[in-house]
């Protein structure tokens, strides 16, 4: 009888000791083995080399270090490199890593591994660094912790450049015994490790203890799925099926009574139109010029995000080093102009015909556009790329099929790397693939200016504006980040560049 | 056949919510208050008013004008989904119980092939392959209710096929036109109008969920799927919204069925499928 009654206190004892053990174990503010569930988009390549999208580095940056990283203000701080320093004339930097890095497979990260991760990204047959690794003539390793980058040509946006996906470091140990095998099984030395990945549906990462700043994550295990119906997040944040999301401006009032916390982050971001000038009706200036004045982009704005963002009409937000004020009216809306410009061309009203190339979730934004076409004479007609991880890539990046693209920048470290991507003659969204000699010249002095050069925002701002006058393509406004949450997990940080999840915690309570 | 439908209570309100319906579809233009097309962005997502019946979608759009405009097409895509659906059933059926053998081992495994392809992959896939149409869309789903046609028009045929007055009148000197058209098709057509009625309410489930998912329309057409595929995203400021669309689709599948229902238990109809089968 007494037996019994032992073994049932001595349960009782674990489970009181069990539950007193859970209870100390979250005291940084996590709870331990805390999970968070992220709805947002897989990246279309987990390898950085061959990721086709500006957007990828918010996931990216999951798995992989950089050298450097971005601060709040998108000023380059240190990150797997604890420093670096130029020498006389710019044309070599040498960055100095953290001791005792290693990757999440073991591969010791030293300067030998930061080279061949970064002439992988210049030589690779299907990289798509090339371009951005071009200014990099030469790498030389001194010792274990110093990288040295000789470079081109002076080039001070190199530790920029390397914050982001360009300067993300991949384990030489997994990319020599099978590089194809990275896009959908990364390994690097970023904040979490990879765990498991279902094309299209799912990615599990767990926190990566070897992480330089792993002191700053407080998150156990991140599971990351792609949301395609706006209409859902909600529901899923509530739920607790998703704990962090992002939705549309017009959505904020109905997360709001929903009980969901709302962030509006301030970003990058720039929604713009890919207008491809080699596509005929577009390969005549007048017509471009009278679609940049034909677009109301307040209207954009405030009927399809609430208001929330600004206009813009160059690439970058305001407040940040290279917005340029003086195109604050560059192509104000002026309809009465646009159709001036069309008839210029040669086309009466109804004559001209125009494909508006739009992804799934920006249908409103299409139709809206449709219509201020259409105040202005022209038909439109809207083509509705089917959602998928690298659908859009197909359409319009790399097939270049679409005539007049509803896109957006997400920004790049780098404002170079950023008008690169935009304007310049090899960048993704420069679907024409035109770019003049000014504006490289332009990009060039950008370069050899220092950044705590007092002529650098001036230089910068002035290749800024060479670049909104040559191109076909224009900004249409900024498209800050909306992020709903549940109420167990923390704030995130606000950085302009991307999501960042240091110092973000996950409670137990909803 | 008529006479039969309204003689049930179900049948009579069946056709009355179908020709609501389809009177919606046929005088919407005329109907509709204002362009479904036309935009006014400073009336967004505004509430029902005499101007607006059932206010305005995320874009300003009347969204009474947009529901008659959706009507005609979301119907006339049914419509010609089952059209497809009898010309590719019910005239292979015929045949395979007339030509012999080989015609009808050939359709029967045809046909059973097509009964393994799930209905909106296969309507995806075909309009990625001939474009992102409703025909094209319509096309694919009138391939996928084919089976349906051709396995009751093959089971209704069979035993006609083999009675003893028609093998009379083959041995007298008729055509297979003739004992098709004289002999067999009255026997078939009770089935293939519940057939019919059946599916067609079939096919307009799946134009909805076609539509709904943005496959076989291209922005701004409007349709029922597409107009509740919106709606739902703007639940917190038109809780209504997607209320009217999903009516009009459960109403519409509801007096297809209740029609077929009809079809099948009305008298006469059920009289003529005894003898047919009592002859086999």
């Amino acid at each position: 009888m007494s037996r019994p009654r032992t073994l049932l206190r001595l349960a009782a004892v674990v489970a009181a000791a069990a539950v007193a053990l859970t209870a100390c174990g979250g005291g940084a503010g996590s709870a331990s083995g805390a999970t968070l569930r992220w709805g947002f988009a897989l990246p279309t390549s987990w390898d950085p080399v061959t990721s086709s999208t500006g957007n990828d580095i918010n996931t990216i940056s999951l798995v992989y270090a950089s050298l450097t990283q971005l601060d709040e203000k998108a000023t380059a701080v240190p990150g797997l490199a604890e420093s670096w320093k130029y020498n006389a004339d710019g044309t070599a930097v040498t960055f100095t890593l953290r001791p005792n890095l290693t990757f999440t497979d073991g591969t010791p990260l030293n300067a030998d591994a930061v080279k061949q991760s970064l002439l992988r990204g210049k030589t690779q047959q299907n990289s798509l660094l090339k371009d951005q690794l071009a200014t990099i003539k030469d790498i030389t390793v001194a010792g274990d912790r110093d990288v040295t980058l000789v470079l081109a040509a002076p080039d001070y946006q190199v530790p920029n450049l390397l914050a982001g996906k360009t300067g993300a470091i991949v384990s030489p140990t997994a990319f020599t015994e099978d590089a194809a095998a990275i896009p959908t099984a990364p390994v690097g030395a970023g904040p979490f490790k990879f765990e498991s990945f279902v094309p299209e549906s799912k990615a599990v990462l767990v926190k990566n203890p070897g992480y330089w700043d792993a002191a700053d994550v407080k998150i156990d295990r991140l599971e990351l799925t792609p949301t395609t119906d706006a209409a859902t997040v909600i529901a899923a944040v509530q739920s607790g099926a998703l704990d962090v999301s992002y939705i549309p401006g017009n959505q904020i009032p109905q997360a709001k009574a929903a009980g969901l916390e709302v962030d509006v982050i301030d970003s990058l971001q720039v929604n713009q139109v890919d207008v491809h000038s080699g596509l005929a009706p577009l390969t005549d200036r007048r017509v471009v010029d009278a679609l940049k004045y034909a677009v109301d982009r307040q209207q954009i704005i405030d009927v399809v995000n609430a208001g929330v963002g600004d206009v813009v009409y160059q690439p970058f937000p305001k407040g940040y080093v290279a917005f340029d004020p003086s195109l604050d009216t560059a192509f104000a809306y002026d309809p009465a102009k646009a159709r001036q410009l069309l008839a210029d061309a040669g086309y009466a009203p109804g004559q001209l015909a125009l494909t508006v190339t739009v992804n799934s979730i920006s249908q409103s934004t299409a139709e809206l556009v449709q219509q201020q076409l259409q105040a202005v004479g022209v038909n439109a007609t809207i083509k509705v790329v089917p959602p998928g991880s690298s659908t859009w890539q197909q359409e319009v990046y790399l097939g270049r099929k679409a005539q007049f693209a509803l896109d957006g920048t997400v920004g790049r470290e780098s404002p170079v790397q950023n008008l690169t991507v935009v304007y310049g003659p090899e960048g993704l969204m420069n679907t024409s693939k035109v770019s003049t000699p000014e504006f490289l010249a332009a990009l060039d002095a950008v370069r050899r200016t220092p950044l705590d050069s007092p002529d650098y925002p001036r230089v910068l701002q002035a290749a800024v504006r060479t670049g909104v006058e040559m191109s076909p393509s224009f900004s249409l406004g900024t498209q800050p980040r909306v992020v709903v949450r549940n109420k167990k997990v923390s704030p995130l940080p606000h950085f302009l560049s991307q999501y960042r999840w240091e110092g973000v915690t996950v409670g137990s309570t909803t | 056949m008529l006479r039969s439908v309204v003689a049930s209570r179900t049948g009579t309100v069946s056709v009355a919510v179908l020709v609501f319906v389809a009177l919606l579809a046929v005088a919407g233009p005329w109907l509709a208050p204002h362009d479904p097309l036309l935009q006014d962005p400073q009336a967004i997502l505004a509430g029902a008013s005499a101007e607006h019946w059932l206010g305005t979608d995320n874009l300003g759009r009347d969204v009474a004008s947009r529901l008659l405009a959706g009507s005609t097409l979301s119907l006339v895509a049914a419509l010609e989904a089952v059209a497809v659906g009898l010309v590719l059933g019910v005239v292979p059926a015929l045949l395979s119980v007339h030509l012999g053998r080989a015609v009808e081992w050939l359709s029967l495994r045809l046909m059973e092939a097509l009964v393994t392809l799930p209905f909106l992959v296969f309507a995806v896939a075909m309009t990625a392959l001939l474009g992102n149409g409703l025909q094209q869309a319509m096309l694919a789903v009138g391939v996928l209710v084919a089976p349906g046609f051709y396995r009751v028009t093959r089971a209704a045929a069979l035993p006609v096929a083999t009675a003893q007055y028609v093998e009379a009148a083959v041995l007298a000197g008729a055509s297979p036109w003739t004992v098709l058209r004289r002999h067999v098709w009255p026997k078939v057509v009770p089935a293939v109008a519940v057939s019919t009625a059946s599916l067609l309410g079939a096919s307009l489930v799946i134009v909805s969920s076609l539509t709904f998912l943005g496959i076989g329309i291209t922005p701004p057409t409007p349709t029922w799927g597409g107009m509740l595929a919106t709606d739902l995203q703007y639940l917190f400021q038109r809780p209504f919204g997607p209320f009217v669309p999903a009516v009009l689709i459960v109403a519409t599948v509801w007096a297809c069925n209740g029609i077929a229902d009809a079809l099948r238990d009305a008298p006469a109809l059920s009289a003529e499928r005894k003898v047919a089968a009592h002859v086999g």
